[in-house]
């Protein structure tokens, strides 16, 4: 899958996930913050995504110094997500 | 103690106070489902989204309850299953992820104390916090707790109230246990029915009750619970709980009675009201709102709007003696097993017993 398809089918995840009701998937832009302004999500959002790293991507993230990196919008969770995938 | 204000979700339109009372809503199928409204004043939507329909119901008539009185001294809810649908989402997720990494979000939807844990967050309100869970009388337990706060003098102002959801899952439980009818139903028809089984219904009644008698305030005068019973000894509770109060059977001028269309556990309906309160009318709530464990709130929600003076629609009544209502008793009981008595009261005339 390309960054491109990847980052399509992140936001539909995002949107699943976290039962968002006013953002569509197409509506959320790549660098939109997540936490604090952008889609404004909170702590228990973040283990969600975490949730969803690894049940889509199996990926897990343990340290949480590293998931206030990747989390910081889809272009951050895409391409930690290929970078990541290879291994 | 004393009603000061009150709000209910249901599968009839009683969002909007009474006009469910002259528009009654017939349902197809063997699920009642309760009726929305537009959360958006009353809940954040960064918080909406994450709630499950116990949850939105509970909130929904809570905090606009809570807005509107402010100076609550606890909140008490009574609840059997809470949010069933996010606890068997949360189980299920443990079996599919063979105990792996969860969601928080179904596990914190999934416990029955959510609703009033949520609402004295979102009020502030520090005061008495509780959930009773115990099946077909946690309603009524929630009840009695108010009443005995207000007798021991704690409390002033209480939240009360209820919350069931329909989860497909239980649902699905139930029908293979026969707990709802197999055959194409309409609510309508329910009451009478010859056939085992009920429908499933949901929903939340929230009441703000107070120690003090205000001017024209509705009063519930008694609470009463007995499980497995004789018919005997449900003779006596209930003998026992009017004499308590100084109120007679021949002073019942209506029994809302939890009638679910049930051919297996009716008669308990048919024995209670002939023999004790053959003068009384008779009212039924289910085909209105379908049976689950804390119906008994919606029941107390149109007692006291029955009391108000609004006239009884058609499709409730079983028996019309013609009688003004003044006190009216709430008799139900969940699978024959839980019964109860709510007593309440519209007589405005000084108290005939001291207690509040």
């Amino acid at each position: 899958m390309d960054k491109e398809a990847l980052k399509s089918e992140l936001k539909v995840h995002l949107v699943k996930y976290l039962n968002i009701l006013d953002y569509k998937p197409e509506d959320i832009a790549d660098d939109m913050p997540l936490f604090g302004e952008g889609l404004a999500l909170d702590s228990i959002d973040s283990l969600e995504l975490i949730v969803m790293l690894e049940r889509e991507y199996g990926i897990k993230i343990t340290n949480p110094a590293d998931g206030r990196k990747i989390l910081t919008n889809i272009e951050a969770m895409a391409d930690y997500i290929m970078e990541h995938k290879k291994e | 103690m004393y009603l000061i204000d009150m709000l209910a979700i249901s599968p009839q339109e009683s969002w909007n106070g009474k006009a469910y009372l002259n528009n009654i809503r017939i349902v197809s199928g063997n699920k009642l489902m309760a009726i929305e409204p537009d959360y958006g004043d009353i809940i954040k939507p960064s918080q909406l989204r994450r709630m499950g329909k116990a949850l939105r119901m509970g909130i929904g008539c809570g905090a606009e309850l809570m807005k509107r009185n402010e100076e609550l001294d606890g909140i008490i809810i009574g609840t059997s299953e809470g949010g069933l649908e996010g606890c068997i989402s949360f189980l299920n997720q443990i079996v599919d992820y063979d105990e792996g990494t969860l969601t928080p979000t179904n596990f914190i939807q999934g416990t029955p104390n959510l609703v009033a844990g949520h609402l004295a967050l979102i009020s502030g309100n520090s005061g008495y916090n509780i959930t009773h869970v115990n099946g077909g009388l946690s309603f009524e337990n929630a009840l009695t707790d108010a009443l005995m706060l207000f007798a021991e003098g704690k409390a002033e102002r209480l939240l009360v109230g209820n919350v069931e959801e329909i989860s497909d899952y239980n649902f699905n439980i139930g029908y293979l246990a026969g707990l709802y009818k197999g055959e194409d139903s309409l609510s309508s028809g329910l009451i009478g029915s010859a056939t085992p089984g009920t429908l499933a219904g949901e929903g939340s009644a929230m009441f703000v009750f107070g120690r003090s008698k205000q001017p024209d305030s509705l009063r519930l005068v008694d609470v009463a619970c007995i499980s497995y019973p004789t018919k005997e000894e449900l003779s006596k509770l209930i003998c026992r709980t009017l004499e308590g109060k100084g109120v007679s059977s021949s002073d019942i001028d209506a029994v809302i009675a939890g009638y679910s269309g049930d051919s297996r556990s009716d008669f308990w309906y048919d024995d209670i009201t002939n023999e004790l309160f053959p003068g009384a009318s008779v009212y039924t709530y289910k085909n209105l709102v379908g049976e689950y464990p804390s119906s008994s709130a919606f029941a107390l929600k149109l007692g006291f709007d029955l009391l108000r003076g609004d006239s009884v629609p058609a499709e409730i009544v079983k028996k019309e003696t013609g009688r003004p209502l003044r006190n009216v008793l709430i008799y139900n009981h969940y699978r024959a097993k839980q019964h109860s008595l709510i007593l309440i009261s519209g007589d405005f005339s000084p108290e005939k017993d001291s207690s509040p």
